[in-house]
């Protein structure tokens, strides 16, 4: 007999001796390992219901609520705030704040697709170098997104800031007028985003690039099809999922940005991340404030799907982007 | 096309591409050198802007809250995020998908959303109950909020990554639970914790948009300092604490970076 079973039936007898119960071992670590996943689990959880779960949810409250003094949501429910959000206000109707929404709508595409058309020839180029380069090159496309997002954003205020060089140059071909900077401008915006994501697409598709199946391409090549129909047939599709991932860890955080706009858009440039937050900052309206934050959650939760799906088409293996 | 332009188009791309990323980034490190006050134009060296910094009071308790919030911050979400880490682990045949979904919710919700719900949150407790007043406290609850998935996925990897017959090794040898956990978890999870606390550390110096939220009028972040004075206007100072900042953050994550590595050998 194993010591262990030496254990086991001594415990039986301890627990048959104590109460006489029909309690089994078997319950009773069942007991015991619950016990255990309650102590281990419990605490983050409930650290992330209470002080997460619950202030999303009570947002989401406050966007059908109506708009009290300071702009505090109180009773009665309504569903003014998106009203208000798709420009029905108290004067009658007015674009503005759709126009935010459109422009938030177009920033945001227009910076997947330049992040795409920036990040693909970058991506594939990595795996073309020789393998003891690949991890320091991409490093080093990661490298700037460690530093504070303000402070980035800063530098390219410092770049696109009137007499300096690339204003000057924009000055010179008549792109602006003299004596003006490129920003604040929906243009400085683009690039602020483009720039800000682009390791975030580089990432997934060198994924992607390095998982090639260069047989295909090599068939391709042997039936005489063109260089281009050789990558439209034989590399585009094996790449889809890692540039589909990019687009969705581009889009979204892109959707609700803030800081960018906010300091390289001015007051024409504004997206919904600037829209929500003057609603709480100002203290003007929150439901408003948190419609547009539904909004955001609600492109969320279709990013998170889509990625899911994406999941399980690439068969497992997550990227974790720092 | 000609294979090799094509391929020295890419590198020219490639160096292009580079020279875009970190462009930013130079330009407000050199002119945080730069003599006279100006965005545009570099007239010497000086280090009169870092100077200038030293007897800025603001600056120096702005520091001093950064520092306060990521360390404190830092250490809760260690032990809290520990902890989840090791249930992941130790129950991971069950179906804890809820408990993955909770775990992923602070990375994937946008910051703004996560900033303004926490700070509506946050406010109307305080209005009712006289808690959680915003400042720093507010900020750490935050910073815990969003550190703990990283410290819980990182080390649950490092516990999937252990041979399981260890657990049952120590188990076998009669070592009592606390035995168990001094003795052998706790130091051979060590690595991963250091990077773990590494990582979070950097995460709470790096944040801007979810502490700008949660904070009071008296508990300004670098970041945030940084923020205000930029809104003012361009300032060569602001230089000066950027590069300082770019400096500690590219510092605490090679750190991470290299511990990791080392877990990894």
């Amino acid at each position: 007999m194993s010591t262990s079973d030496t254990r086991i039936l001594s415990r039986q007898r301890a627990v048959a001796n104590a109460g006489g119960a029909a309690i089994s071992t078997r319950s009773r670590a069942m007991v015991m390992e619950a016990r255990h996943l309650l102590f281990t689990v419990s605490p983050g959880a409930a650290w992330i219901i209470v002080f997460l779960v619950l202030p999303s949810v009570y947002l989401m409250a406050v966007a059908f609520m109506s708009n009290g003094p300071y702009g505090l949501p109180q009773m009665p429910l309504s569903v003014d705030s998106f009203k208000q959000l798709s420009g029905f206000g108290f004067l009658g109707w007015s674009p503005g704040n759709l126009y935010t929404l459109l422009r938030s709508l177009w920033q945001t595409f227009l910076s997947t697709v330049l992040v795409v058309i920036v990040a693909y020839p970058i991506a594939y180029y990595i795996t073309t170098c020789r393998e003891k380069w690949r991890p320091i090159m991409l490093l080093a496309v990661v490298v700037p997104s460690w530093t504070n997002q303000v402070i980035r954003t800063f530098g390219w205020m410092n770049l696109l800031a009137p007499d300096t060089p690339l204003s000057d140059l924009a000055s010179a071909l008549g792109l602006i007028s003299p004596n003006m900077g490129l920003y604040p401008s929906n243009f400085a915006v683009t690039l602020g985003l483009v720039y800000n994501f682009l390791p975030f697409m580089v990432l997934p598709l060198y994924a992607a690039f390095e998982k090639l199946d260069t047989a295909q391409v090599e068939a391709a090549q042997d039936l005489y099809a063109s260089p281009l129909k050789a990558f439209w047939h034989a590399v585009f599709p094996q790449t889809l999922p890692g540039l589909l991932a990019g687009v969705v860890l581009v889009a979204i955080p892109a959707f609700g940005m803030y800081v960018i706009p906010e300091l390289l858009g001015g007051g024409k440039g504004m997206m919904l991340g600037n829209l929500v937050a003057t609603q709480f900052a100002g203290g003007s309206n929150w439901p408003l404030g948190a419609a547009g934050a539904i909004l955001m959650l609600i492109a969320t939760f279709i990013g998170l799907f889509a990625m899911r799906r994406i999941g399980k088409r690439l068969g497992g293996g997550e990227e974790v982007v720092i | 096309m000609n294979k090799r332009n094509f391929k020295r188009g890419l590198k020219g791309f490639w160096w292009l591409t580079i020279v875009f990323l970190y462009l930013p980034l130079a330009v407000v490190m050199l002119f945080s050198f730069n003599a006279a006050n100006s965005a545009a134009h570099f007239t010497g060296f000086s280090l009169r802007w870092y100077i200038k910094l030293f007897g800025n009071q603001e600056i120096i308790s702005a520091i001093g809250n950064t520092l306060v919030l990521a360390i404190v911050s830092s250490v809760i979400a260690l032990v809290i995020g520990c902890l989840i880490g090791y249930g992941m682990y130790r129950h991971r045949h069950r179906k804890l998908g809820w408990l993955i979904i909770l775990i992923y919710l602070p990375i994937v919700l946008p910051d703004i959303v996560f900033g303004i719900s926490e700070m509506a949150f946050f406010v109307q407790i305080h209005q009712l109950t006289g808690f959680l007043k915003p400042g720093l406290g507010t900020m750490i609850i935050a910073h815990v909020t969003f550190e703990i998935p990283f410290v819980a996925l990182i080390v649950y990897s490092r516990f999937v990554g252990l041979d399981p017959s260890l657990f049952e090794a120590a188990k076998d040898l009669y070592a009592t639970p606390f035995k168990r956990v001094m003795h052998f978890m706790l130091p051979t999870i060590k690595p991963a914790l250091i990077s773990a606390f590494f990582l979070s550390f950097t995460l709470s110096v790096d944040d801007f948009v979810i502490s700008f939220f949660t904070s009071g009028p008296e508990s300004a972040t670098l970041p945030i300092y940084i923020w205000s004075a930029i809104k003012k206007g361009i300032s060569p100072e602001i230089n000066a604490i950027a590069t300082l900042m770019i400096g500690g953050v590219a510092l605490a994550a090679v750190m991470s970076l290299l511990l990791n590595r080392r877990r990894a050998t």
